[in-house]
């Protein structure tokens, strides 16, 4: 048995050094959790960014690192809404503080080979719902995990904690009880999850586009009561508005510039396409007990000796000769509904040559507008949105931006139909400033 | 944009018109959605976890500010004591939208009249509370856990430790008598 209170530190090229305990790292130490060293953060975003090599493995780590800083920052400076609101006492706090870390650690364990952009290929629930990422990870959590989780000497002897609540953490089950106000930190609009991603695509793509003052972030968050009935929530003083501002424009670019850029999506495509080739009945195993050993075994590594044998059909031909299909057209990063019929009259005209049709609505990286919170340093009864602060914030929308996808082999031809259709356009609205691309 | 895309969003517009003050705010739009697909089976393809605010997903807000962009409907933040909300109305692009949804509309519209005739109603903290004790009943039902009153209760109130038990106990007598909650003997 290894020292059970010595503390091991890794290097990460975004936090520093980032602590674990013993059991943490027995933790990481499992095959489920070693397997997401060979899963890529970005999937094959390396192919537009070639730094974007990293893997879900330090990205959780990273996350488990961002949480203890949210948390211990919101515990110290909200400790009385947390014992008021939801009945924390200063121990239960320091207890709580161990599960959301491994909660944290282990929220991606789910993931599918080249993560985000191979789920669409996840079964359907008895409800007729995909499975989420989520609910692979707790249904690892509950198996694969629960031996060390539940029996680990550090866990006996201090916590307590079954696999169980951790699961329930991760999938949002009732049975996290008033730890679900956590959740917030794990799967939330403000959450550890996306505050590290920011930095580290951005810090592997490099771009600058995701950076933000994360210390200044995590020394303005708190825990504001809730109105009107409603329960507590995550906020920030006034003094962080600008860091939170910060946060939001984070996203929005990385947004813009890395997770929806033409030819990233184009790679997402392909995956898609080959992964359902690949995999029997074209679907991932489902999150059982039955299936779980299968779907573990399908990790990145996997997937290119696929790829590599000459399997996933045409698509796997286009990711290995690197001959992705083009963007032919897109619509405005804000469409109106006229954008959008024009559009549709765009991809009327090309027919059958249009080949995929991506949405940024659809995108795993959620395109929705974030009012976050705020606390009034004069008054700490007054809660004001983000918006009213910050007049970028608050003129934001959503991006509803679609694109049009042709086969490299038809893209001239696609050329020449769009553009005369433009020029149609312009003879229509009798203008030459017609540019369906720009508003 | 999939019929489905355009389905969740005709539905945004027509309850807020549909409302007895003819807006709605953002929680009563995430626990309206919630409960037309939960309880009257309307199929919107959400997905709901649990917070400890409730039911919700992000879909739901992603959507709100798709219609948004596209001027079907307008958000205003309001301030109120303490705190701020969001008042959502039809705009000028929401006709169309209910248009192009008019099938769908018109084949659940007795699904949103039972909605606001139910709920329309509660504030903010009470639909948080109301969709919170159907979320546990539900998940009972799909756990096949033997459930009775107190035992319902008593999870709910530790989830939202704010809500005395009285008034857990009150809205969970409510949705009993209406027959909405399936896993309590």
């Amino acid at each position: 048995m290894n020292d059970l209170h010595r503390t091991y530190e890794i290097r990460c090229p975004v936090h520093g050094f980032i602590s674990l305990n013993e059991w943490e790292r027995c933790i990481v130490d499992q095959p489920a959790f070693q397997r997401l060293r060979r899963i890529r953060q970005l999937a094959w975003t390396d192919q537009v960014y070639p730094g974007a090599m990293h893997t879900r493995f330090e990205h959780s780590l990273g996350v488990m690192h961002t949480v203890s800083m949210l948390y211990n920052a919101i515990a110290s400076r909200s400790s009385d809404v947390l014992k008021e609101d939801l009945g924390y006492t200063q121990e239960g706090l320091k207890r709580d503080q161990q599960l959301i870390r491994i909660a944290a650690l282990l929220h991606d364990v789910g993931h599918s080979p080249f993560s985000h952009a191979s789920e669409e290929l996840f079964p359907e629930n008895e409800h007729g719902r995909k499975f989420k990422h989520e609910q692979y990870s707790a249904a690892i959590v509950r198996t694969q995990l629960r031996d060390v989780i539940d029996n680990h000497p550090l866990n006996t002897a201090n916590y307590g904690f079954r696999a169980e609540d951790v699961a329930a953490l991760l999938e949002g089950s009732t049975n996290a009880k008033q730890r679900l106000f956590w959740r917030d930190l794990i799967d939330g609009q403000m959450d550890a999850d996306r505050m590290d991603y920011l930095l580290r695509d951005s810090y592997h793509a490099g771009v600058q586009y995701g950076r933000f003052d994360l210390n200044r972030v995590s020394n303005t968050i708190l825990a504001i009561r809730g109105t009107r009935g409603r329960g507590p929530r995550l906020g920030f003083s006034e003094g962080g508005w600008h860091a939170a501002e910060g946060l939001v424009l984070a996203r929005y670019f990385m947004f813009t510039q890395v997770y929806f850029h033409k030819t990233r999506v184009a790679y997402d495509i392909h995956l898609k396409g080959a992964m359902s080739e690949i995999l029997p009945g074209g679907k991932f195993p489902r999150p059982l007990d039955a299936e779980l050993g299968d779907f573990l075994k399908w990790d990145d590594w996997k997937v290119l000796g696929e790829l590599s044998a000459g399997r996933g059909g045409e698509h796997g031909k286009r990711l290995s000769n690197r001959n992705h299909y083009r963007l032919a057209y897109h619509s405005p990063e804000i469409s109106s509904p006229e954008d959008l019929t024009f559009l549709e009259l765009i991809k009327k005209k090309l027919g059958d040559l249009v080949v995929s049709i991506e949405e940024a609505s659809k995108s795993w990286y959620k395109t929705g507008v974030t009012d976050i919170p705020i606390v009034s340093d004069i008054d700490p009864t007054l809660v004001q949105p983000l918006s009213q602060f910050s007049n970028m914030v608050r003129s934001m929308k959503a991006n509803n931006q679609v694109l049009l996808y042709v086969s490299p082999e038809d893209s001239e031809r696609a050329n020449i139909i769009i553009r005369q259709e433009v020029e149609n356009e312009r003879t229509r609205q009798g203008t030459l400033e017609f540019d369906p691309g720009a508003r | 944009m999939n019929e489905q895309d355009k389905e969740r969003l005709s539905l945004i517009p027509v309850l807020a018109e549909s409302h007895p003050s003819h807006h709605i705010g953002r929680t009563a739009l995430m626990k309206y959605m919630y409960f037309l697909q939960t309880l009257r089976g309307v199929p919107l393809g959400y997905n709901f976890s649990m917070y400890s605010y409730g039911p919700f997903d992000a879909d739901v807000l992603s959507d709100l500010s798709t219609a948004e962009a596209m001027n079907i409907v307008s958000s205003t933040q309001v301030s109120f004591a303490g705190g701020y909300g969001y008042r959502i109305q039809p705009a000028v692009g929401a006709p169309r939208i209910k248009q192009e949804a008019n099938s769908f509309l018109s084949k659940h519209k007795s699904d949103i009249d039972w909605l606001l005739n139910e709920f329309g109603g509660l504030n903010s903290g009470e639909l948080e509370l109301a969709s919170t004790i159907i979320y546990v009943d539900r998940e009972f039902k799909d756990l096949q856990v033997p459930s009775d009153a107190p035992l319902l209760v008593g999870v709910v109130n530790e989830i939202k430790p704010h809500f005395s038990r009285e008034s857990v106990e009150r809205s969970f007598d409510s949705l009993l008598g209406k027959g909405l909650l399936v896993s309590v003997r």
